[in-house]
């Protein structure tokens, strides 16, 4: 076993209660978060690829010391290859996932720290038990697992909103958790009908009761759990009908704080999606529902993003929106379609984050959001706008950025599955999608500057700029080389391809 | 009247409805028919994928659309009206989407 797999679990979990024991020794809690997010990313790298186990062991046919002394009606039966313990898968597709969510979490954690004179011990622990959360829900194999850390996730959420000291922060986190004490129920409502069913909460050994059949895969109650699954799915990653609500979280965050939740929600999206895409691949419908829940994500997410003011909320209705790319290609069901949804994942996480660290500036400036407020900011800081244009050319597909890259792989996969329609589709939405990113840039950096816009005088922290960097950095390595990505991906959709 | 009066009369309509201070700009109405463009073009689409059902069905559903998209246009501010941060709203979209999904799911699979 590889030690270091849970410790991508463990060290944010450790990191966070500590500094939450910290609280007021702001130097302390800065030293150490930062070293402590620096680390993150960086485990991922070294780690090997592998499995690890908590609390049991391996599966007997792979533990011939304890299957030795077991009568023969339980080694020879399915509990010979079921998982008697929470495991955690590493491989390539993880390494890259769990790679850019500690590179987002680092950043985000790095400009907040820089951003604010009093760094909050509670504010950083939230930040680091999310990251953990949402690292622990892309290694598990366990969907019961999956649920606790899904949860953890969730209450990170509404806790980073709450800390944010946003207008109206309480009444946004108060209908996330209602409508979460909605969905989630149910999610684990649907992970009960599967253990009732199969007998386990391991996601491989499920599949192996529906491929061997121990359980008929036609069950209605089957349906059922599949039913209540993707309706957990809907709530976790913010697809309709919870587009709303999550992209009212992402503008009642700070903007470190909605880059890093944007990134929970398109990671908790593949987790799922690729769950889903395991146990239910079977049943014809899942497809479908897939695409048409992707589809409507797109399009009510950029047609919601053009009609709003708030340009935290367009960037959180254009994250919405960009999920739909991700479940187009899981749903295509193909090798292409799935490393291309994938690899788009990837860079969506990316370039939000980008999108929100860089108008965060605007922020900062001026403390001021709405548009029909703003303008003539480019005078003030041309570098800067500089940087937030490319983010915006990045997420509409512009080459040689890395979107154009995954968009375009995308486009054709749906040709090759002989769906055009899905890729004049995406074109679409990417040509609207850059549309909507120019009328916010205009009115906020073009225009010329409002009499009554009152600029601050403070500097752009360092800080700020360097992660915007960094971001920028990836996203012309991904678009120059998309094969580092997508060579790491393709192991895991060969695994999925319907 | 031709459609961007339209879209300008009933963005002042609901601007009204909701006691919104703002002014009219050229931004927000060039957006809203840009978003009602984008809305009605990719359902129409979208819809045309059902030629892997039936190619008759698929015609008939996308002329059925096509007609109802422009009797009810503009549909973008009505969208938007019911998109809005009101809990209410929230729910009971919330309810609608797991009954179909749950029904999708117990049709589709049982039929298909």
């Amino acid at each position: 076993m590889n030690p270091l797999i849970p410790i991508m679990v463990i060290l944010p979990i450790a990191c966070a209660l500590l500094l939450n024991l910290l609280h007021k020794k702001d130097k302390t809690i800065k030293i150490l978060a930062i070293l402590v997010a620096l680390t993150i990313p960086i485990i991922p790298l070294i780690a090997s690829y592998g499995t690890y186990f908590f609390g049991g062991y391996a599966p007997l046919a792979e533990n011939s010391a304890i299957a030795q002394n077991l009568p023969a009606f339980i080694t020879s039966s399915a509990l010979n290859v079921f998982h008697p313990a929470i495991t955690y898968n590493f491989d390539s597709a993880q390494k890259v996932m769990v790679f850019i969510l500690g590179l987002i979490a680092f950043l985000a954690i790095f400009t907040s720290l820089n951003e604010t004179k009093k760094p909050s011990g509670v504010y950083a622990f939230l930040m680091f038990m999310g990251t953990a959360a949402v690292s622990a829900i892309l290694l598990t194999d366990d969907i019961f697992n999956l649920y606790v850390f899904f949860e953890i996730a969730a209450i990170t959420q509404v806790g980073i909103i709450v800390a944010s000291k946003v207008k109206n922060n309480y009444e946004t986190a108060l209908k996330y958790m209602i409508l979460g004490s909605v969905a989630a129920p149910l999610l684990l409502l649907g992970i009960a009908l599967l253990l009732g069913l199969t007998g386990s909460v391991n996601i491989t050994d499920i599949i192996y009761s529906l491929k061997n059949g121990v359980v008929d895969p036609q069950n209605p109650v089957l349906l059922m759990a599949c039913g209540l699954i993707v309706f957990g799915w809907l709530y976790g990653s913010g697809l309709p009908p919870f587009h709303t609500i999550k992209s009212a979280v992402y503008s009642k965050a700070l903007p470190h704080g909605a880059a890093l939740l944007q990134a929970f929600s398109v990671f908790t999206f593949v987790a799922l999606g690729i769950i889903i895409l395991r146990i239910f691949s079977f049943l014809p419908f899942a497809q479908i529902v897939i695409i048409v829940i992707s589809l409507l994500a797109m399009i009510l997410g950029i047609t919601m993003a053009l009609m709003q003011n708030d340009f935290k909320r367009i960037i959180g209705y254009l994250a919405v929106g960009e999920l739909g790319y991700i479940g187009i290609g899981l749903g295509l069901g193909t090798a292409l379609g799935i490393t291309a949804g994938l690899f788009q994942a990837i860079n969506e996480a990316i370039i939000t984050a980008f999108l929100f660290i860089g108008f965060g500036t605007v922020l900062y400036k001026t403390s001021i959001s709405d548009t029909r407020k703003l303008g003539g900011l480019m005078i003030e800081n041309p570098k800067v706008a500089l940087l937030v244009l490319l983010a915006g050319l990045a997420m509409a597909g512009v080459p040689p950025l890395n979107a154009f890259q995954s968009k375009l792989q995308l486009i054709q996969a749906s040709i090759s599955a002989g769906l055009p329609e899905l890729g004049i589709i995406m074109i679409l939405i990417s040509i609207v999608t850059f549309m909507t990113f120019m009328k916010a840039f205009y009115t906020i950096f073009m225009r010329p500057k409002p009499v009554e816009l009152e600029i601050n005088d403070k500097n752009i922290p360092k800080a700020t700029i360097i992660s915007m960097l960094v971001l920028l950095a990836v996203c012309i390595i991904l678009g120059l080389f998309p094969q580092i990505a997508t060579d790491l991906l393709q192991v895991l959709a060969n695994s999925l391809v319907i | 009247m031709n459609i961007y009066d339209v879209v300008l009369k009933r963005i002042r309509e609901i601007q009204t409805k909701t006691e919104e201070q703002e002014p009219l700009t050229n931004i927000s109405a060039s957006s809203t028919l840009a978003a009602e463009i984008t809305l009605i073009s990719s359902l129409l689409i979208a819809l045309v994928m059902l030629r892997l059902v039936n190619t008759v069905l698929m015609i008939v559903i996308v002329l059925a659309v096509f007609v109802v998209a422009l009797t009810f246009m503009p549909i973008m501010p009505r969208l938007k009206r019911e998109q809005n941060d009101s809990f209410n709203s929230m729910i009971f979209f919330v309810i609608v989407a797991l009954g179909i999904i749950i029904t999708l799911f117990y049709w589709g699979n049982l039929n298909v």
